[in-house]
């Protein structure tokens, strides 16, 4: 501040100072110009009166010459017109010493005084004009009477001389010496002047000297500074620019912009071209409003870094070795204030890459060790039994849609024929593995099935669309993977848990009882009976269906609280599952005392999920309409949860019934229950396809 | 893991190739896993991935693919060497669009070819394989992706 003031005061020094040269130079010249013009005039005066100092004693040889020659009677008209022009050489002398006015008045009109007196004699002389002389026979050349008048005249005007001749020639010494000392006065003056101008010109000079070299220091400190902050903005590892209100960048930036931005024409650079094309239209909009709410002067500081959009800038340009280049910019904007309110806006924009990839990793891995975390307490609440059952079916189960990803497919109908057995695998996983509380496989298998299924909606497929489906297939084996590391490590460790009364496949839904219970707040007792006498042959499809049963009725069957209340109902739902062996092989009985099945419902879904039209759907009796559960993609409910929604698990039911020659049954009463009858051969007689 | 956007990067590389140079896209076949490779065709283009991922990307197609190829580019050459060249220059696409997209986090080398079907190319030890089969008129390639 303190340097920007002093260069503002320097050239306004000079200018004073040369001004002050200039004045004076003026004043020395007017003066001495009117003081030399006063000299030269007293110079002039002082010749002009010298000369006239000598007329008295020429008058007064010129009137003696004039009686000399009128006594001899020679010729006196020569001797008169000198008088005259004497005399009138004296007149005009004296009038220009009173028109120059150097002279000292009182000396002069003392002289002029007596001249007058002197002219008075001389007048009766010098108006003579005829013939002074008169030739007789006689006495020869005798004065006339006009030359006797004339000649007494001219012996008047002798004496006058002879008296007053002496008196006028000091008066006009006095004339004289007046006016050498008024010349002499005018030249020490003007030498004075002279000498005064001078000084002060040397003084002045000197000023601006001193000032020049005052202003080269300054100018030199400046450089330096200068050169000091562009070593600092070439240094700077931040990127630096001011805004002026046009948000327009100053012509002052850090070098680190060149590389943060690849670019360099930024003096000029408006905010908005800066970013245009780096960051998206809604982003560049917020940032433009942001910078424009900087210049009021009502903003807070501290508010507006909390709602600073470029925080943390995403951006993409051309690396430095090819290539584009993902970085992540941090824009910092601090308001410089001037006299009338805010004069710029300090923008710093840091390249924070580093620190959010580091951010990222540090979350990833905290992410990581927290997901395994809680793998491994749902782990050790997994039989070790079940996992590894459940991890030898689903990497079975992932083999098998690998290999259905691997069938070769060219048109949209081959990779069509894939989704429903992708469906069907994944969701026959999924259910697995949340009955075993598996959650972080379940979401993965959730989350594939997703994927599956956005590819079923799209009008004509093609082998881009599975990309994501066997990048998230890789993923969930890398997953898998993990949980058999970490599940090997525990069940060297832990003791087989005693199966509970139902045996393993009664745990599994035991366990996955409590969980939907638990998820969507509807107080499940589960009763189970006969299950340990499932044959080995039957054991996963009779799972499968368990679990898929178990689910449709915690999710579409069991009422919530309020209406099992409204309707008389124990606010507990009961769900049972009863295996038995028969004379041809063996039933299962799995009822529900929740809402029932409305045929209405299952054709409304099916007429939403476009299964059959509107017209079928009039048509359909009750037993047609219950049939249509069994269809793939029907499900009831709104919205796709990861245990609802998406029309697989009934589907998967009926197939891996009907793989091991089963048969299913239903029976529901609205408002009351439903109850599925499953029939199974013999085992020995078995269709088996199952693994 | 591999993200869908570098996967694309490198497919995007190949079916640019046919489009550019045949004009006629190709089109991607189901992709899947493998955890050994399938087994190559007669030539085979390879780029190797450094930096945030290591591994390989090949391109491998049969000799009577890059034949019709070479037809539909008016080339009347259709020696050895040319359809080495030319599996080259379908890799080297593929490197070009990963440089271009990938910036400084890969370091992609210079692209080699391998030719004969008894070659073997080593997949990025512990990493699943991408296939994605590589349909072109009526014949078939893969694109290769092992990335650790």
């Amino acid at each position: 501040m303190h340097r920007s003031r002093s260069f503002g005061r320097a050239p306004l020094l000079t200018v004073g100072v040369g001004l002050a040269l200039a004045l004076s130079l003026g004043v020395v010249l007017l003066a001495g110009f009117r003081l030399a013009t006063e000299l030269n005039g007293s110079v002039v005066a002082l010749q002009t009166a010298s000369s006239l100092q000598t007329y008295p004693a020429d008058i007064s040889r010129e009137i003696d010459t004039l009686r000399e020659r009128l006594e001899v009677r020679t010729y006196a008209g020569r001797a008169l017109d000198d008088l005259r022009g004497t005399t009138t050489r004296l007149d005009d002398g004296l009038a220009d010493l009173a028109r120059a006015s150097a002279a000292d008045p009182v000396a002069l009109r003392a002289a002029r005084d007596s001249w007058a007196r002197f002219h008075r004699e001389l007048d009766p002389v010098l108006a003579f004009s005829g013939q002074p002389y008169r030739d007789s026979d006689t006495a020869g050349s005798v004065l006339s009477t006009a030359g006797r008048a004339h000649f007494m005249h001219v012996r008047r005007a002798q004496l006058y001389a002879a008296r007053h001749a002496q008196a006028l020639r000091e008066e006009l010494g006095k004339v004289v010496d007046g006016l050498r000392s008024s010349a002499s006065t005018a030249a020490l003056r003007l030498r004075g002047l002279l000498l005064g101008g001078v000084l002060a010109a040397l003084m002045l000079a000197l000023l601006a000297v001193h000032l020049q070299i005052a202003k080269g220091r300054e100018e030199r400190s400046a450089r330096e500074a200068q050169e000091r902050t562009r070593d600092i903005l070439r240094t700077v590892r931040e990127g630096f620019f001011l805004l002026d209100s046009g948000h327009r960048i100053g012509p002052v930036w850090s070098d680190a912009l060149r590389r943060m931005f690849g670019r360099e024409d930024f003096a000029g650079l408006s905010f908005q071209d800066l970013l245009q094309d780096l960051v998206p239209p809604a982003t560049l909009a917020t940032a433009l409003k942001y910078v424009n709410l900087l210049w009021g002067d009502r903003a807070h500081e501290n508010l507006m870094k909390s709602i600073n959009p470029l925080a943390q800038l995403e951006i993409t340009t051309e690396s430095e070795r090819g290539g584009k280049e993902t970085r992540y910019l941090q824009f910092d904007f601090h308001r410089v204030m001037g006299p009338k309110g805010v004069q710029h806006v300090l923008c710093a924009v840091g390249d924070i890459t580093s620190s959010v990839l580091l951010a990222r990793e540090l979350q990833d891995s905290q992410s990581h060790a927290s997901a395994q975390l809680d793998l491994l307490i749902g782990l050790t609440r997994t039989d070790p039994l079940q996992l590894g059952s459940f991890l030898d079916t689903a990497d079975a189960g992932l083999r098998l849609v690998n290999a259905i990803m691997k069938e070769p497919a060219r048109g949209d109908g081959e990779f069509r024929r894939k989704i429903d057995g992708l469906m069907r695998e994944l969701h026959s996983l999924k259910g697995e593995a949340a009955a075993l509380e598996l959650t972080s496989v379940a979401e993965r298998l959730h989350a594939l099935e997703g994927l599956v299924e956005a590819c079923a909606s799209k009008a004509e497929l093609s082998g881009a669309d599975f990309l994501p489906v066997v990048l998230k297939l890789d993923e969930l084996l890398a997953h898998l993977q993990g949980v058999k590391e970490i599940a090997g490590r525990l069940m060297l460790t832990r003791e087989p848990q005693p199966l509970g009364e139902s045996g393993s496949i009664g745990a599994a839904l035991e366990s996955l009882a409590a969980q939907l219970s638990r998820e969507h707040g509807k107080p499940i007792r589960l009763e189970l009976a006969g299950l340990a006498q499932v044959p080995a042959a039957y054991a996963r499809t009779v799972k499968d269906c368990l679990i898929q049963l178990l689910r449709n009725a915690a999710v579409h069957g069991i009422e919530p609280t309020d209406q099992r209340a409204a309707r008389g109902k124990n606010g507990t739902g009961l769900i049972s599952a009863k295996f038995a062996a028969t004379p041809n092989g063996y039933e299962l009985v799995f009822e529900d005392d929740g809402a029932g099945i409305a045929a209405d419902t299952l054709k409304r879904a099916a007429v939403r999920r476009q299964l059959i039209s509107e017209e079928e759907a009039a048509a359909m009796d009750t037993r047609a309409a219950m049939a249509l559960m069994f269809r793939p993609g029907l499900s009831t409910a709104d919205g796709v949860s990861m245990d609802a929604g998406r029309g697989v698990g009934m589907d998967v039911v009926a197939r891996g019934l009907q793989s091991i020659g089963g048969r299913i049954g239903v029976a529901t009463h609205p408002g009351r229950f439903t109850r599925f009858r499953i029939t199974l051969p013999a085992a020995d007689r078995a269709t088996g396809a199952v693994a | 893991m591999l993200h869908e956007q570098e996967l694309r990067i490198f497919v995007e590389g190949t079916t640019n190739f046919f489009e550019v140079a045949a004009q006629q896209p190709a089109t991607l076949g189901s992709p899947y896993l493998a955890e050994v490779p399938p087994p190559l065709h007669e030539y085979t283009g390879v780029i190797n991935v450094s930096g945030k991922r290591e591994g390989v990307v090949y391109f491998t197609a049969p000799k009577a693919m890059l034949a019709v190829l070479l037809m539909k580019m008016q080339e009347t050459d259709f020696s050895h060497d040319t359809m080495r060249d030319l599996v080259g220059e379908v890799a080297n696409t593929i490197s070009g669009n990963a440089r271009r997209d990938f910036g400084g986090d890969f370091l992609i080398s210079v692209p080699s070819v391998i030719s004969g079907e008894a070659a073997a190319i080593a997949p990025k030890a512990g990493a699943r394989s991408f296939i994605i089969p590589i349909h072109w008129r009526s014949h078939s390639a893969k694109l290769v992706v092992s990335l650790g």
